[in-house]
């Protein structure tokens, strides 16, 4: 049987996020996380299209993110592209823990949810890869 | 998501119903800038809130951090399990005075 796979096509537009929210929520718990875990997810997948939205597109409404889910043998593989501006590698970080400051912590939440974190420039635009693992 | 405010005595209550993400966080962040000079406590009411992100917890510690600069309480209650998540997350939960109910954050016991 084939797992679950999942591609949309939306456009930059913040309108969408509690759309995706709630299409990867369903798909997580249909994998097999339980609420709190997909909870996690659907907030690691929402903060990585808002950053796209916000950076890579300055906040435009009229970009491009494709997003696709995919069920492997071991969780879930999600990748994202961009047509917007690459993202500046080296300022992509996390903020301290415990600290006042109210930025970077979108990245902390995608890092410390997510298994693997990626950004590739492919010859199509940005790409965003992120995987979870499904601990059974 | 709606947003109100509500003065009970000495404080402001704002009540917010919905999802806080990046598209309705700039409207709390408005309504919260505005209360905050007008009292000695700004109290948020989470309860009806399904979803927060964070450009919703960067929203609260901006707000959190002019409280401090201005020498006035921001207190928040009635924070449902999957928004406490968020605040764990994002290792802020300490930094913010989190009480059960409205009476608390009035300063009842």
């Amino acid at each position: 049987m084939t797992g679950f796979q999942m591609t949309f096509a939306m456009a930059s537009d913040v309108r969408y996020l509690p759309i995706v929210r709630g299409a990867v929520g369903a798909l997580t718990a249909a994998i097999g996380w339980d609420e709190a875990e997909c909870r996690a997810i659907v907030l690691a997948l929402d903060e990585a299209v808002a950053n796209i939205i916000r950076h890579a597109y300055g906040g435009r409404s009229d970009g491009l993110i494709e997003l696709q889910c995919r069920e492997t043998a071991d969780g879930l593989a999600i990748s994202m592209l961009d047509t917007g501006d690459p993202p500046e590698l080296s300022k992509i970080c996390a903020r301290e823990v415990g600290c006042h400051q109210p930025g970077g912590l979108g990245t902390h939440i995608i890092r410390d949810v997510m298994d693997s974190v990626s950004y590739e420039r492919a010859e199509s635009g940005n790409r965003f890869l992120a995987t979870k693992r499904l601990r059974k | 998501m709606k947003i109100s405010v509500r003065d009970v005595g000495p404080a402001k209550i704002v009540d917010v119903d919905g999802d806080v993400d990046l598209g309705t966080s700039g409207a709390l962040r408005q309504t919260l800038f505005a209360a905050l000079p007008e009292t000695s406590i700004l109290a948020l009411n989470l309860g009806s809130i399904r979803y927060i992100d964070s450009s919703g917890i960067a929203t609260l510690i901006e707000v959190l951090n002019d409280s401090r600069r201005l020498n006035k309480q921001f207190v928040l209650f009635g924070v449902s399990t999957a928004v406490e998540e968020v605040f764990r997350l994002t290792h802020v939960i300490r930094i913010f005075r989190i009480v059960q109910s409205e009476h608390e954050a009035l300063g009842g016991a």
